[in-house]
């Protein structure tokens, strides 16, 4: 293989890494620190995609897309924790309803983005600056894969110093090993969790307006990329934003150049590199050994 | 007090013996079709142009002046949900037809409840071709092309534009896609037509993003790429491939569902010039007044155009309506079912000086299929990008062979 080809199969990998990251990377801190594991995470994306067509249809500018996006899919996103996911929390029997009350969303978030753009495939074209492409010798990669990539990035040290270097961060991850004790500690901990929860399906409405001059603008697409994500989740280790990052990376360039090199296996690689994980890491790559802690 | 209540009582049963009459007169048909998720714009579609075709075939009337009449059911595309509401419509609805199906898993559980329950089943817009072969039952009628027919109108088309030499494949994980290519190979086979396989990708049904087989199939370097893509999944690849430069090296050749409308008008102005396609029903050919009416009349009732799944809806529902003029009843199954076979039906897809027929041997609708390149044209907003340079392949010319038809019963018992 030449050192061409080695690029760009590497660099699609990463780009579709990143997509995956952006999605898993909110289902994984929902997870973490809310404990809920939220099936309708992918339909916080579709629902970007939407918002973004509907900002774009009428401000005519891409990026506003975006931005309308990210807010739009975090305000339904703290709406529904309010309205419903904050009612069950600490329920005896708080998992199976989570499970119900999520899925329950991806059909209403469905339907309710029928009623309004009905059935047919929408469009959204990339912005002028991005359309064009790079070459590199022989090898073409296009400008907005690279920027997803860069945007990508962009995410990951922004995460990387709000988790870290920020009160807030810390809090966040406070809360995610113990929140009773943080909210002893007198921080309103029903707020830390609505945010998260914004923050997180911001994301997911970030990847869907960015991979939707890509992809197709239907209904039903969220449920597509919440299997994917799902994988990298599990892979991560449940509730771990390293995890997500470092699972969305392997899966992306596994199955990149999986499908050079066994384009007939390549609709299993997910699968297999998760099941192999999971043989040698039952809790994922990145898991805490102590697991969730119980009350 | 009493006895007012007991004149409400037989006034209701007034209005439920009136209901009940009434409905013994119309003609039941139980539609399956999804109506959700990916494949709901089919649904959607369908359920309109059964509506458009309802609507005419009741303004012209039926034996005993009885009308047809349709109930729609969201199947999801999930063969045992499918079954389930069959069985329902059969038992419960007293449907004389089952009808529609998109999914050609759905459609193939759907069949297996259709003879045991002797009740007509006429499937429009699944494409498997085993319905009409290896899975064939004698209340099974398909009226719209299977894959079989695309991919050797496909061959067909390879044959005269001496399209060959290196050949790569992508089309989904599943039936639709193993099948069109294992189609296309045995008619090329036929023809003599020269080519090497130099790669086939299967990437998953609904797969979001192709940028990696995108890559590999460039590496591959075919001369041709033949795609076996369905619905959104046309749309997704097409976006993504163009950024690499995909349509510069290589022709593009989708003959079973690439120039379907819908992904045309989701497209816009970013689909690229000289794709070869085909689809089972095409807004702008043939250029007949009975296909211009149909498209208008769609547009008028849903504000869009018709995305290729309308059409079969909307023939399915003219073929019924002229059985039961042969027959005189909706009630004797043998012999509609004797009437519907070698059915003609003029449909909107039908060229100038053709009629579409069913075969009565395989029960499948005997139809041209044209091929044509993407240009230019901007006449069905919101596409700015139709197929034209049509090239049109004669019905008998496409049927599946009894050959294929007897290593289909071999192979996929």
């Amino acid at each position: 293989m030449s050192f061409e080809i080695f690029i760009s199969q590497f660099l699609g990998g990463l780009s579709v890494a990143m997509l995956l990251f952006l999605v898993a990377s909110g289902l994984t801190l929902i997870f973490g620190v809310a404990k809920v594991f939220n099936f309708a995470h992918g339909s916080f994306y579709m629902i970007g995609a939407y918002f973004s067509y509907q900002a774009i249809a009428l401000f005519d500018n891409f990026w506003i897309g975006v931005v309308a996006a990210a807010l739009g899919a975090g305000l339904v996103g703290m709406l529904l924790e309010i309205c419903f996911i904050r009612r069950i929390s600490g329920r005896e029997e708080e998992g199976a309803f989570q499970i119900l009350l999520t899925y329950a969303f991806i059909l209403i978030l469905d339907d309710a983005v029928k009623f309004i753009w009905g059935p047919a495939y929408k469009t959204i074209t990339k912005p002028e600056s991005l359309s064009g492409s790079f070459n590199f010798g022989t090898v073409t990669m296009p400008t907005y894969n690279l920027f997803i990539i860069f945007l990508g990035l962009v995410i990951v040290v922004s995460a990387w110093y709000i988790l870290s270097r920020t009160r807030t961060g810390k809090i966040i991850q406070a809360a995610s090993s113990d929140s009773q004790m943080v909210g002893m500690l007198g921080v309103n901990v029903s707020l830390v969790m609505t945010l998260v929860f914004g923050v997180a399906t911001a994301m997911g409405g970030l990847a869907g307006a960015m991979a939707a001059p890509l992809r197709t603008v239907a209904p039903g697409t969220g449920v597509e990329v919440i299997i994917d994500s799902l994988i990298v989740v599990v892979i991560g280790g449940l509730g771990n934003f390293w995890g997500a990052l470092f699972a969305a990376l392997l899966i992306g360039e596994v199955n990149a150049f999986g499908i050079l090199w066994m384009p007939q296996w390549a609709s299993l690689l997910s699968f297999a590199v998760m099941i192999v994980v999971l043989i040698f890491k039952p809790k994922g790559l990145f898991s805490r050994e102590k697991g969730r802690k119980k009350i | 007090m009493k006895r007012k209540s007991v004149s409400i009582l037989s006034a209701l049963l007034v209005c439920l013996t009136s209901a009940v009459s009434f409905s013994a007169e119309t003609i039941k048909i139980g539609a399956l079709y999804p109506m959700s998720g990916r494949g709901g714009l089919y649904g959607q579609d369908s359920e309109a142009a059964i509506k458009i075709a309802l609507a005419e075939v009741n303004a012209k009337g039926l034996p005993g002046g009885r009308k047809l009449e349709a109930i729609v059911t969201d199947d999801q595309s999930k063969p045992a949900l499918a079954v389930t509401l069959a069985k329902r419509y059969i038992t419960e609805d007293k449907v004389k037809f089952l009808y529609g199906v998109v999914s050609s898993g759905a459609a193939l559980a759907v069949t297996e409840v259709s003879k045991e329950y002797k009740t007509i089943f006429v499937g429009s817009d699944h494409a498997a071709t085993d319905l009409t072969a290896n899975a064939f039952q004698k209340y099974y009628f398909r009226v719209s092309n299977n894959t079989y027919q695309s991919m050797a109108a496909g061959a067909l088309y390879m044959q005269e534009t001496k399209m060959g030499g290196k050949i790569a494949y992508i089309g989904p994980d599943y039936a639709y896609g193993r099948d069109q290519i294992a189609e296309l190979k045995y008619s090329l086979g036929k023809l003599g037509v020269k080519y090497e396989m130099v790669g086939e990708f299967w990437p998953k049904l609904y797969e979001p993003d192709y940028t990696s087989y995108i890559t590999a199939i460039i590496k591959a370097k075919p001369d041709v790429l033949v795609s076996g893509f369905w619905g959104g999944d046309t749309v997704a690849f097409i976006k993504q491939a163009k950024a690499y430069g995909l349509f510069d090296k290589m022709k593009y050749f989708h003959p079973d569902g690439g120039g379907n409308y819908e992904v045309f008008a989701a497209l816009g102005a970013e689909c690229p010039e000289g794709l070869i396609m085909s689809a089972r029903h095409h807004n702008n050919w043939p250029e007949t007044k009975e296909n211009r009416d149909f498209v208008e009349k769609f547009k008028k009732a849903t504000g869009r155009y018709p995305s290729y799944a309308a059409e079969g809806a909307y023939a399915g529902i003219l073929v019924i309506a002229e059985a039961i003029k042969k027959v005189g009843n909706a009630d004797d199954t043998e012999a509609l079912v004797k009437a519907m076979e070698g059915l003609k039906v003029k449909l909107p897809e039908d060229p100038a000086g053709f009629t579409s027929y069913i075969d009565p041997a395989t029960h499948q609708m005997v139809q041209a299929q044209a091929i044509g390149v993407t240009v230019k044209n901007d006449k069905f907003p919101p596409a700015k990008y139709m197929l034209g340079k049509f090239k049109v392949y004669a019905a008998d010319k496409i049927m599946a062979t009894q050959e294929y038809i007897d290593i289909l019963k071999k192979t996929k018992k």
